[in-house]
């Protein structure tokens, strides 16, 4: 498709859990890991207009669904704050922090005072009826493919609670979700892009938030809205793709939507898991936001941003280098990691246990993803402690490489269970040197005048996992030549 | 309010809040209606909302240069004063809402950045569109103050406004009121609003008028129904009876208290049942208390006769027994005292009460012993160190909640000043502020 000539316009807006240790307006945790709730709240909610006067048409909307919100409240991950009881405390500095790092790494200015805002909200996500949110960063560019991508805004928000289930006239939502802090990235209008590169673009700015090691990852963590027009018609804002790789899925068919519709409108769509969408509200206008009275703005001095400016973490280009460089990897699979949601635990387990960054690298882009594709085992059920455990004992030598499928198969299905059981357990435990002896000589007497090749082979399929290839093979080459 | 500098910028530019500008930088373009700056924080600092809805701060620096884009829409606060009628339908009951302001009458200030009371009655009337099945409403707002601000000349002057609209025939009447001394108010309603016809609601909120969660529309809704439809011809304070949008509850305002800083359901009755449980949305009446005073057709008289000299004091380990010799210099007039337990004071060396308290009453000025417990009632008797107060003539309030012991003070002082009859009417019941039994269930309800 010619996307210049069916003049293709494109917004992005990603989203990002930061990974702190509290919400971003009380002392909550945000591990979101509690399953029982403690107790339910039920509440209705009302339009109300904005300051200007104005009653968001996207808030009167929702209204007239005249709906009963269930909110669960679990215990740790959620107080009187989540429950629009109790005031909000005062904004946690360390997601600040991290928000402005990832400001300023997309060459954002900085405003010299922070503005809370509410941006009503009354599908019941948020119990307030609004979600917080203050723009730290405006204006910054980045930059794709020799070409300058504009930044507009750099956001530092409350997450809304999620939904648990719904039926005409109620929601049921989890609070834990809510007050999660959350970065929201917005481009400027993307002119001249394909769906392809506007995903990439996505990428891009995906692996900025995390080369800060501060943001939260796997299912739920990542949220991408996109905007899409053709032909300068009206812009639809398609919400809440979970996967970076359907990005440009959904552009085409919203494309394909566009056209074929007689009259397209101004509207939010939401983003089905098959790249699909369907339509949900109104676009909400700027009447929606409305300041935040329960804390004043917040100051940011000239010298804490240089202070942030000098502590900034190393740019992904750099890293791609240095993997190259100095971790050896390939090109392919510099490229990869570096794009992998396992990035930070991929670094951490190369810098504490040494082992070699190749095979690391491969377990996280490869090993994990075939297992997940042809066997359908549940790799995202597997924590960082896992990993750790499993290049431990790669390190201690207690383990081949080559066994790291089946340990890690074997630790999805027991979870409870050490790997080191599973090895033992499954046979792969690691062979000294006398035994692959023994039973190198064991096979070359039973099979007398057989090619090597034909014996390497059947001997790798007696040790395969718990002794290294070439082992095998310098010993079967120097017993035959004696 | 921005800085001077701004301030004459603006003047000179003819530049006004509300209009769509554009600030150049040194680097920076930045464009947005401009917004009115609060006092906290940096008045240097121009505030824009930008075209996505955000506001955001610019530093008003050397090299800064701000023109105007276009004229915008004034930003102003109608403050609408007088008096509304909404008739929604003439079979329906008609009812008045008095407002005084509060955090249910509050939105955004941009002086403090804070909410203040700017929403009147007939704003708040508006944003509960079930109230046309329930009442005709009378709107009014007789004053915009939180309530940590009212005064015992505000609650003389909230008892005529309601006494006029009682007596005018309204089936019933809505006072909206700021949460922290409410009750303080709805007490001293109990006490001025003689022969009571009807019911009077004395209503909050814990969430200001301007978020979409606000419990305004369910405290509103609630206490209209309750002044329409109830036959309860008490003064009573109307909120939530739980953190959900289930139910409110009435409870008798010489028995209510705000026990919490920030839930909806702050409000809990004290020593007793509440009198009824208002359910918001099948609008059922429960009635949980059948000791109430029942409607008529009684001529409602204002009995605003008020002391307000009258000193509260806390008893607590290590107290400085002079801080009542302060009171007495400065003529007060009676003492309510927060007592520990079942009403005790320090009495041993230097801490010792007992001088002050013999002083006092010796030159006829009343000491009303009340507990800092809340729940249960004070004794004269059980202990030796009670006797002690109790010889010396200081008036055990009972069950009496010790922020309504001193209402009831400051109205029986503004009758009578002969220390019999002041001890005599403190232990009459006038608007139910006690109890004679307490029941099992009465405590943390």
């Amino acid at each position: 498709m010619d996307y210049k000539k069916i003049g293709l316009k494109c917004g992005l807006e990603v989203h990002r859990q930061l990974d702190t240790e509290h919400k971003l307006f009380c002392d909550c945790s945000t591990k979101m890991i509690e399953k029982t709730p403690l107790t339910i709240v039920k509440r209705k909610q009302h339009p109300v207009a904005s300051e200007l006067g104005k009653v968001d048409v996207a808030a009167q909307y929702e209204f007239l669904r005249d709906r009963t919100f269930h909110y669960q409240v679990f215990p740790g991950e959620d107080c009187l704050v989540e429950s629009d009881e109790e005031p909000i405390h005062a904004l946690d500095q360390e997601a600040l922090e991290i928000a402005l790092q990832i400001a300023l790494l997309l060459n954002c200015k900085i405003p010299r005072e922070l503005h809370i805002m509410r941006k009503t909200v009354i599908d019941g996500s948020n119990t307030s009826a609004f979600q917080r949110t203050l723009i730290v960063g405006l204006d910054g560019c980045i930059e794709y493919d020799g070409r300058k991508v504009e930044i507009t805004h750099v956001a530092l928000e409350e997450d809304a609670a999620s939904i648990v289930e719904e039926d005409e006239k109620n929601r049921t939502y989890k609070l834990n979700r809510l007050g999660v802090p959350l970065i929201e990235i917005g481009t400027g209008l993307l002119i001249g892009y394909t769906p392809e590169e506007v995903q990439e673009i996505s990428y891009l700015i995906g692996m900025i938030c995390r080369s800060t090691g501060k943001v939260k990852r796997g299912i739920g963590t990542v949220r991408q809205d996109v905007n899409v027009s053709v032909k300068n018609g009206p812009r639809v804002e398609i919400k809440g793709i979970q996967e970076l790789g359907l990005i440009s899925k959904v552009i085409q068919l919203e494309i394909q939507r566009q056209m074929s519709v007689p009259k397209v409108k101004k509207e939010v769509r939401a983003a089905n898991p098959d790249g699909t969408t369907k339509f949900t509200r109104p676009l909400p206008g700027a009447a929606r936001m409305y300041p935040e009275t329960d804390i004043p703005p917040i100051p940011i001095d000239k010298k804490t941003i240089r202070k942030i400016k000098k502590h900034l973490p190393e740019s992904w280009l750099k890293k791609m280098k240095r993997f190259k460089k100095k971790l050896r990897l390939s090109d392919e699979l510099a490229k990869q990691i570096i794009r992998s949601e396992y990035l930070e635990l991929f670094e951490k387990i190369v810098k504490k246990y040494r082992v070699n960054p190749s095979v690391a690298a491969n377990v996280f882009v490869s090993t994990l993803k075939d297992l997940k594709k042809r066997e359908n085992i549940q790799v995202e059920n597997l924590e960082d402690k896992d990993f750790e455990e499993l290049f431990g004992l790669l390190k201690e030598r207690k383990l081949m490489k080559e066994a790291i499928p089946d340990a890690l198969k074997y630790k999805v299905k027991n979870p409870k269970q050490p790997i080191i059981v599973g090895i033992k357990k499954l046979g792969l435990r690691v062979i000294s040197n006398d035994e692959l002896m023994g039973i190198v000589k064991d096979v070359i007497r039973k099979n007398k005048g057989k090619p090597e090749g034909k014996i390497i082979g059947l001997i790798m399929s007696r040790v395969r996992g718990r002794a290294k290839s070439e082992n095998v093979v310098r010993i079967v080459k120097r017993l035959l030549k004696s | 309010m921005y800085s001077k500098r701004i301030q004459d910028v603006l003047k000179r530019k003819n530049i006004k809040i509300g209009d769509f500008i554009r600030i150049k930088g040194a680097k920076t373009v930045h464009e947005g209606i401009l917004m009115p700056r609060i006092e906290l924080g940096d008045t240097s600092c121009l505030v824009i909302k930008l075209s996505n809805g955000y506001n955001t701060g610019i530093k008003f620096e050397k090299g800064v240069k701000i023109e105007k884009v276009k004229k915008g829409f004034g930003i102003v606060h109608k403050h609408k004063k007088g008096m509304k009628k909404i008739i929604f339908d003439k079979k329906l009951p008609t009812i008045s809402i008095i407002g005084t302001g509060g955090t249910i009458a509050s939105k955004v200030d941009y002086r403090t950045g804070g909410v203040y009371a700017s929403f009147s009655p007939e704003d708040i009337a508006m944003q509960i569109p079930e109230l046309k099945e329930i009442a005709n409403i009378k709107a009014e707002e007789v004053m915009s103050i939180m309530s940590e601000d009212i005064t015992p000349e505000i609650w003389i002057r909230i008892a005529k406004e309601v006494a006029q609209d009682v007596n005018a025939g309204y089936k019933g009447v809505i006072v909206t009121h700021g949460t922290d001394t409410l009750h303080y108010t709805a007490a001293a309603l109990g006490f001025m609003l003689r022969d009571l016809p009807c019911p009077v609601a004395v209503v909050g909120a814990q969430r200001s008028s301007d978020r979409g969660s606000s419990d305004t529309v369910m405290n509103i809704s609630c206490a209209a129904n309750f002044v329409a439809n109830s036959d309860v011809a008490e003064v009573c304070t109307v909120l939530h009876g739980t953190m959900e949008d289930d139910y409110c509850l009435a409870i008798r305002g010489t028995k209510s208290r705000k026990m919490h800083t920030s839930r909806r359901d702050a409000f809990r009755p004290i020593n007793e049942q509440p009198i009824a449980k208002i359910h918001w949305k099948n609008r059922k009446i429960e009635i949980l208390n059948k000791n109430y005073r029942k409607r008529s057709n009684s001529k409602l008289k204002v009995d605003a006769k008020l002391n307000p000299k009258v000193a509260l004091i806390k008893s607590y380990p290590g107290m400085d027994p002079e801080i009542f010799d302060f009171y007495l210099n400065k003529k007060y007039k009676g003492f309510v005292v927060e007592a520990t337990g079942l009403g005790h004071t320090p009495t041993l060396g230097k801490h010792s009460l007992l001088p002050k308290i013999e002083r006092a009453i010796k030159s006829d000025l009343p000491v009303v012993i009340t507990s800092q417990c809340l729940y249960g009632r004070t004794h004269p008797t059980i202990y030796h160190n009670l006797r002690e107060l109790s010889r010396r003539g200081a008036i055990f309030a009972g069950d009496m909640l010790p922020e309504i012991a001193l209402v009831k003070l400051m109205w029986v002082l503004g009758h009578t000043r002969n220390l019999e009859r002041v001890g005599k009417m403190m232990l009459t019941n006038y608007a139910g502020e006690i109890n004679p039994r307490i029941g099992p269930k009465d405590f943390l309800v």
